[in-house]
């Protein structure tokens, strides 16, 4: 693979975009940020797919599209299985010689928000991936439905408010947990599964490299700091991830192979996941006195997840 | 100062995205929707800069999102390190950056969102946010002085 | 290279086995697929040609049919031949994929072995299937028995990948009455058939990296009503290459296809118009009746999509009664078969009477007295220049007789 250099970040910015401006996706969005740095980090050909969601709504809005690459959308839960067919024909057109370019480098990616990801389309997902294609899966996890107005997902984190899961007089918003994907994923045996952040341009950078040279199915979960439905101000993406990725909300972790596991980022300064709350709308009734214990409760939760993915990287089994 | 159509080529941000007047029949529309992204032969586009590129009119490089901005980030060179923080984390591809040099702002697609502006490091900042209507010239002689360090 | 596979002139086939035959000697690129009764035979077959070496191409069993067919979306979006088969519920599921397959105008090829849709479930050949893919934008041809299964086959591949046309094309089949049962089948050899199939010339190939394209753009009002028209010419415009593919087919293999199938129609006064295996048995009812002097005649639609409007009238017009056969509940109204032809005769200056008769739903048996029973009703209406019965009847069903709404006609 024709790799971008990524040793540093002036390195990394001698790529050329593939991935154009005057997309409808909001101003601050985290999608773009993600989306920017994949096709950034490779100088391959890329056929790239994607399920129904923010993404795929803005970036190809008739008579206009934002990819320089080949794209597709279908529906709301199958970019998994319009990849998975775009490389199947790959591999038949490239044995029976009807390429055009049959020595051309080409890389298969799809990509879901954690709608499509977690809730409509894993059926989709976990049958491309136990059939093996040769693509990466990447999940821009925003916590909601954003698309159409911010319903809860599975992958809504307790006591988020969205419009499906309110808080209000009776209720401290979404009840269950957050669906663990990365797990999931891994448990399907696909050779590479991480969990990244835009912030950390790097170990993502390096994580999107490691995917899309791996051969098989690779499973990519990214944190995409929705400022519309987390309420936010735009200006504040970075720093948002920031508080995700200091606070252990969202570990920056891979497991290869399905069970080797290697935490990417250890924060110096631990921070509460209380700071990383309250720097959010959808969280603002938590710091109500008689929902406060469901804060102690998500740090409860951190706590014993950031335990779990060190024992499990110490135990390398 | 910068050129605000600094590594523009003619067709950069020539539409606006609700294309009213560009509106075809159904006899004009392309076949099953699909829509190319360059004029030409386009293989080697990886390795070719923006400026370099012919795209077709259908991408949105050739449309304009400048509307959506009620401020304006401004670039001042003379602070700046390259340090590409503005680069790597812009969500429009609007930082213009060359041979690891950053050179300014594409202001037809901008949205104004000031991530740039929160993630430069330099004291004072080589970005920050004006009057959509501020022409260049005066927003940077308005820069700040560094600022001390609080104790 | 795939390993020679040696055929009869002459083969013992059922429909499954003759359509998994043309799959293969059309040297398919990806078959993205998942297994239904009564379907199944196609994909295991396919299955059998992959394990053997009789294929080059790629074989992706997917978890369900939605998956199949936006596998073969993508597929067919990256250049290459792509075809598939599935029934009834996997129909149902794959439907919303049918409409965004024909929208992105993508040559799949579908071979649709027909059955009823639960509840209650039922494994058994109806339209119901067929119909729920009506208005999907693909091409529709129909087989009546495993010869035509096999042959439309391989003009599907013919016409969907023509560049004036390219839109997906199903061929429908009756579960179990056409895929189960074992025929007389005359292949063409390999050779043959991939000559007049001949290689695929993809249009906006996802795999063409000097052009990348765009698959799957939004369009709101602004846009949709333009692409969903210039959709609609485009099947609307097929007529005349379907015609030429069928009269190149008749060239090699000597078995002539039309867009309508007629049988006796020209003296006829009465007629029936079906689809599916029924229009061989509605054949054999009609021979019969001219053997008592009526003079009764079958017409069948080859082509469903595009709809035959035109030739539909050509077949009708001079005809004094007609029945027209739905095997698929209508679910509050009157068949659609009934009243696409119904609509089609409106516009003739003699304005036939039109009747219509549920049958069949859920593989009841649909007899040759079935047949002759309709035929007598139609006689009765063309001697008495009215429909004399309810102009919704349902042939073949148990209990107390069931119809509705009669005639203003007089």
């Amino acid at each position: 693979m024709a790799i971008t250099s990524v040793k540093n970040l002036k390195e990394f910015s001698t790529a050329n975009d593939r991935f154009e401006g005057a997309h409808t996706l909001c101003p601050g969005c985290a999608h773009s940020m993600i989306v920017r740095e994949l096709m950034n980090c490779t100088d391959d050909n890329l056929v790239v797919t994607t399920n129904t969601g923010c993404l795929e709504v803005s970036t190809a809005v008739y008579p206009f599209t934002s990819w320089d690459t080949s794209w597709m959308h279908i529906g709301f839960e199958n970019a998994a299985s319009a990849a998975g067919g775009a490389e199947a024909m790959y591999k038949a057109r490239k044995k029976k010689g009807t390429l055009k370019d049959p020595d051309a480098p080409v890389k298969f990616v799809a990509f879901g928000g954690d709608g499509s990801t977690f809730d409509i389309g894993f059926q989709w997902m976990s049958g491309a991936f136990e059939r093996g294609h040769d693509f990466t899966y990447i999940c821009l996890d925003n916590e909601n439905y954003a698309n159409t107005g911010g319903q809860r997902s599975s992958a809504t984190p307790i006591g988020a408010t969205t419009s499906t899961a309110q808080a209000g007089t009776h209720s401290y918003g979404k009840k269950e947990k957050k669906k663990d994907i990365v797990a999931i994923m891994a448990a399907h045996g696909a050779p590479y599964v991480a969990q990244l952040a835009p912030n950390k341009w790097k170990s993502m950078a390096k994580g999107f490299q490691k995917a899309l040279e791996t051969e098989g199915p690779c499973f990519i979960n990214t944190v995409s700091p929705c400022c519309t439905e987390w309420r936010f101000d735009p200006k504040d993406t970075i720093g948002i991830t920031d508080l995700a990725t200091d606070s252990l909300m969202f570990p920056i972790y891979e497991i290869i192979d399905g069970h080797e596991l290697n935490i990417l980022y250890r924060p110096k300064n631990v921070i509460p996941v209380e700071d990383y709350l309250a720097a959010q709308g959808r969280y603002k009734h938590l710091f109500k006195p008689e929902y406060r214990h469901v804060i102690d409760e998500i740090q409860k939760g951190v706590d014993e997840y950031w335990e779990m993915l060190q024992r499990r990287e110490e135990a390398r089994v | 100062m910068q050129d605000p159509k600094l590594c523009a080529t003619e067709k950069r941000g020539l539409h606006e995205l609700e294309a009213g007047k560009d509106l075809m029949g159904w006899d004009e529309v392309t076949q099953g929707s699909v829509l190319p992204s360059f004029e030409g032969d386009a293989s080697n586009i990886a390795h070719l800069k923006q400026e370099e590129r012919d795209y077709s009119h259908f991408n949105s490089y050739t449309a304009t999102v400048a509307s959506w901005r009620v401020q304006k980030p401004v670039f001042n060179i003379d602070v700046c390190i390259d340090c590409q923080n503005c680069w790597v984390w812009c969500p429009d591809t609007s930082i213009i950056s060359r041979d690891k040099q950053m050179l300014g702002i594409d202001y037809d697609h901008c949205k104004g969102c000031e991530v740039c502006v929160e993630v430069c490091p330099t004291n004072p900042k080589s970005l920050l946010m004006f009057s959509e209507q501020e022409d260049l010239e005066t927003a940077l002689s308005q820069w700040p002085e560094k600022k001390k360090k609080e104790k | 290279m795939a390993e020679k596979f040696d055929l009869n002139e002459r083969e013992v086939w059922d429909g499954n086995y003759a359509a998994s035959q043309a799959m293969r000697q059309a040297k398919v690129d990806v078959m993205a697929a998942y297994p239904i009764t009564p379907s199944t035979p196609i994909v295991e077959n396919y299955g059998a040609y992959v394990a053997n070496g009789y294929i080059d191409g790629e074989f992706v069993m997917v978890e369900s049919e939605h998956a199949a067919m936006s596998a073969c979306v993508g597929a067919s979006a990256a250049g290459g031949r792509v075809a598939t088969a599935t029934s009834s519920q996997g129909f149902a599921l794959m439907v919303e994929v049918l409409y965004q397959a024909s929208g992105m105008r993508l040559p799949i090829v579908l071979n649709v072995v027909n059955r009823a849709l639960a509840s209650p479930l039922n494994v058994r050949g109806d339209h119901a299937d067929m119909y729920l893919g009506r208005d999907a934008g693909w091409i529709q041809f129909g087989a009546f028995n495993s010869q035509e299964a096999y042959d439309l086959a391989l003009c599907a591949f013919k016409v969907a990948e023509n560049h004036s046309v390219r839109l997906p094309v199903m061929i429908h089949q009756d579960g179990f009455i056409t895929s189960h049962t074992a025929q007389n089948v005359y292949p063409l050899t390999d050779e043959a058939a991939y000559n007049f199939v001949g290689d695929i010339d993809p249009v906006d190939d996802m795999l063409d990296f000097s052009r990348p394209v765009t698959y799957g753009a939004q369009t709101e009002e602004d846009w949709h009503f333009e692409h969903k028209a210039k959709q609609h010419k485009a099947i609307m415009d097929s007529v005349p290459v379907i015609e030429e593919v069928f009269a190149e087919f008749e060239k090699i293999s000597g078995r002539k296809y039309k867009r309508v199938e007629t049988y006796m129609m020209e003296d006829a006064e009465v007629a029936i118009v079906a689809l599916g295996t029924t229009v061989e048995t509605s054949r054999v009812a009609a021979m019969k009746m001219r053997e008592q002097g009526i003079k009764a005649g079958v017409v069948a639609p080859r082509v469903f999509r595009p709809f035959p409007f035109d030739l539909i009238r050509d077949a009708l017009e001079n005809v004094k009664s007609v029945a027209v056969l739905d095997r698929s509940s209508p679910g509050g109204a009157m068949g659609a078969f009934y009243n696409e032809i119904s609509a089609a005769l409106y516009t003739t200056p003699k304005r036939p009477l039109v009747t219509n008769y549920i049958y069949g739903l859920g593989g009841r048996d649909f007899a040759v007295q079935d047949a002759i029973d309709i035929y007598n009703e139609q006689k009765a209406n063309a001697d008495a220049g009215y429909i004399t019965t309810d102009i919704q009847q349902f042939s073949g069903l148990r209990g107390p007789k069931l119809g509705f709404f009669q005639t203003k006609r007089s």
